[in-house]
């Protein structure tokens, strides 16, 4: 019965460990993920959600990882159809707000990828804020393509077949 | 009084039949001289944002792939072929863009007959940076039905001025470590008609439920247009 207890307790945590991570109490990454690309690809794009719970906004100045030379906060933007991408020095976190990193806009940049990753990989970060609180997040490579929209497009799938000619 | 009534009406209506003979003589002239013109079938109006006005032939042009295999305004004609310009150490919008070409290439895909007939064409507008190995694998990354080409910028002007498809490389921030610069460029994906004529294009953001909807509803719009 203990045994069963703490094993679903380890399962948990580590589901917790990898979906979210919280210092302080007041930063907490939610769901941070890594679009995967082919092997030859050395730089990728990591998304995630910071959320601050506390009354006083903190400000994302850095992150880094052992599998990437860099990162960089970047912004997509498209205007008039033409996409380029803005390099943030920093990303404001409001307090008791969320800031959202998106394919199509708000992304870490991951240069100088040291080795190939495959989809299930782990990507270990750091992400520094201005207080100099450091909170340690683990990210999965996966296949987005589409971003977080995957599940939504597995019920256009459907939608789509009934009026095939 | 009543005379003169009487000769003015009937005056007036002899001026009246003769302007109708006239109208009527005008018209039959114009008919007969009229310059035959095809006839005119206007697209649905779902599919008329995507359209171009008028569809525009391409001239030839030479991009290069993997294994010295080039590619040329010949590859383009009875295909349907959807051109994207981007390049690979841009981590967000391409694959974002490359993923829903995919996936809507999968979904044209439930239509055999349609999906014979498709191709996409990634062109890297970073050839600095960018192989054609390279290109190859990140193309077919995302579908087997997408080859990658570039070329040097020459080559890659005269293709990509004929889409208004401009890119510009950004010099290199000196402070920026290793092979790091950016590059601007338009996240459309064009359409390029079996004839080898730019015919229609999706801007961004784009759906893969819209790119293949529509799609399907253009190569229809095509076949009865090419019937008439």
């Amino acid at each position: 019965m203990t045994g069963l207890f703490s094993k679903i307790f380890v399962v948990l945590m580590l589901g917790l460990a990898v979906s979210s991570a919280s210092a302080g109490g007041d930063i907490e990454v939610r769901g941070p993920w890594v679009q995967s690309a082919p092997p030859g690809v050395k730089v990728l794009a990591g998304y995630l959600e910071i959320k601050n719970n506390g009354k006083q906004q903190q400000v994302l100045t850095g992150v880094s990882s052992p599998v990437f030379g860099q990162i960089e906060i970047h912004r997509s933007v498209i205007h008039g159809n033409m996409a380029h991408m803005e390099h943030l020095t920093e990303l404001a976190v409001p307090a008791n707000a969320s800031v959202v990193m998106q394919p199509g806009g708000l992304h870490l940049m991951l240069m100088d990828a040291k080795k190939p990753l495959r989809i299930g990989d782990e990507v270990p970060m750091t992400l520094v804020f201005g207080n100099g609180e450091k909170v340690a997040i683990t990210a999965i490579v996966r296949s987005g393509k589409m971003g977080g929209m995957e599940d939504h497009q597995h019920m256009d799938h459907s939608a789509h077949g009934e009026h095939k000619h | 009084m009543k005379n003169q009534k009487g000769a003015l009406g009937r005056k007036g209506l002899a001026i009246l039949l003769m302007a109708a003979v006239a109208i009527a003589v005008a018209a039959a002239v114009f008919v007969a001289l009229r310059p035959a013109k095809e006839v005119v079938v206007k697209p649905p109006e779902e599919i008329e944002d995507y359209l171009f006005w008028e569809a525009k032939a391409l001239t030839d042009f030479k991009l290069t792939g993997a294994d010295n295999k080039t590619l040329a305004l010949n590859d383009l004609k009875g295909k349907w072929s959807f051109i994207f310009f981007g390049y690979i150490h841009c981590p967000d919008v391409c694959p974002l863009t490359m993923g829903i070409l995919g996936k809507a290439f999968n979904l044209i895909g439930k239509n055999p007959a349609a999906y014979e007939e498709i191709q996409g064409v990634f062109v890297s507008v970073d050839p600095q940076r960018d192989t054609p190995e390279l290109i190859k694998e990140y193309a077919f990354y995302f579908s087997d039905k997408i080859i990658g080409v570039t070329g040097d910028t020459a080559q890659l002007d005269a293709f990509s001025r004929q889409m208004s498809a401009l890119y510009t490389v950004h010099p290199k921030d000196p402070q920026a470590s290793g092979d790091n610069y950016q590059v601007t460029h338009n996240s459309t994906v064009f359409l390029v008609d079996p004839q080898g004529r730019l015919y229609g294009r999706f801007p961004p953001p784009q759906l893969p439920q819209e790119i293949a909807e529509v799609f399907l509803k253009i190569r229809t719009f095509y076949n009865e247009r090419a019937r008439k």
